[in-house]
């Protein structure tokens, strides 16, 4: 097997990372999104009744600006799929503990 | 021994060692590793939360879990309004902005230009500072209302209730006598533990920003040659911004 750089030989110091300037225009795009659905939130808090489907709407917008700071800003959308699949995939745990303990404490309402 | 672009490692199989299968540097790794944890721990902190908040849904004694537009309500400088959700909007705002700014200090970067990183970097340290001023604030005017780590007096009775739907945004605004009860205990404990939590998160970040600012004014990662240092403090960064997203939906808007 060919190896154009022996293992070993990587010098963890003298490391020059790959930087290339993707320009500024996705980032901007990304903070008028952000900031649109901050203001979007802001409407929809004052217009709408404060019920289960509101709730769902600021969790669901929540989770898209998620999306966009961590795809565009921390970059991980242009990382390698399996860089981002180790830091993604351990979170579905995170959402089956929320379900089960929201469940959960419900339940203790009405044992009060 | 020479300098190894990250193309020549990419020549190599993936898992064969002496190159990252990952194409991110040690450094990069190990943040986004500790920021998995970190979003560990910060979802621990949002699930006590949600399950405190659901097992009180309907107390014996008339209170709910507090309506957070009856306690933050207020503005600096605007006494006796009913403003909910707008300060926090704001304080919103601020970090939203300095996180742009902020990748942009990461992209210029990527150009070498130290004198945009040095003013974008200045942008950033601002804006995390009145971020943290704008939460001692909001802690200074919660703690004042009598927000107590042991006691919640910020249930609503169904006369709370009334009064609260009979004002709108921006009306006159003063607490009635029989309005509030005891609510339950946790609510401002687990305010001050998140948002406080949180709240270190910037101050560390502010700190870290400085010291980065600081070694791009010496020229230490014009000498290193990459600038990748501030791609590590700026997903540090973007972690404390994406954090207060949840809990800008979790504390305030829910």
């Amino acid at each position: 097997m060919e190896f154009p750089v022996k293992p070993g030989e990587y010098d963890a110091m003298n490391y020059v990372p790959h930087t290339e300037s993707h320009g500024t225009k996705e980032l901007w795009r990304t903070f008028w999104i952000l900031l649109g659905i901050t203001i979007f939130d802001f409407i929809i808090y004052f217009a709408l009744e404060p019920t289960g489907f509101r709730n769902f709407i600021f969790i669901f917008f929540g989770i898209v600006k998620a999306y966009y700071i961590v795809g565009a800003f921390m970059h991980l959308k242009h990382e390698k799929i399996n860089l981002a699949l180790i830091i993604l995939v351990p979170t579905i745990f995170i959402i089956g503990l929320i379900m089960g303990l929201l469940y959960e404490g419900n339940a203790i309402t009405w044992m009060k | 021994m020479a300098n190894h672009t990250q193309a020549a490692f990419e020549k190599q199989p993936m898992w064969a060692g002496g190159r990252s299968p990952f194409n991110v540097s040690y450094g990069k790794l190990m943040m986004w590793i500790f920021l998995l944890s970190d979003a560990f721990t910060f979802s621990s902190l949002l699930v006590q939360y949600g399950a405190q908040r659901f097992s009180n849904v309907v107390s014996p004694v008339t209170t709910k879990w507090p309506d957070p537009a009856s306690i933050f309500n207020h503005f600096p400088f605007i006494h006796g309004v009913h403003l909910p959700l707008l300060f926090v909007s704001v304080m919103t705002f601020i970090l939203i902005a300095s996180s742009v700014t902020m990748v942009l200090a990461v992209e210029a970067g990527h150009r070498n230009s130290r004198k945009e990183v040095e003013k974008y970097m200045i942008l950033t340290i601002i804006g995390g500072a009145m971020f943290l001023g704008c939460q001692a604030w909001e802690w200074y005017t919660f703690i004042h209302e009598g927000a107590r780590l042991h006691s919640n007096m910020f249930g609503i009775t169904e006369q709370g209730y009334k009064h609260l739907s009979s004002i709108d945004f921006g009306d006159a605004f003063h607490w009635a006598d029989g309005d509030r009860t005891n609510g339950p205990v946790p609510f401002a404990a687990l305010f001050f533990i998140v948002t406080g939590f949180h709240g270190f998160h910037v101050f560390s970040g502010v700190v870290i920003n400085v010291v980065v600012y600081i070694m791009t004014v010496r020229g230490v990662f014009e000498k290193r040659g990459h600038y990748e240092m501030i791609e590590k403090a700026g997903l540090y960064w973007h972690f404390v911004d994406l954090v207060w997203v949840f809990v800008f939906t979790f504390f305030y808007l829910i």
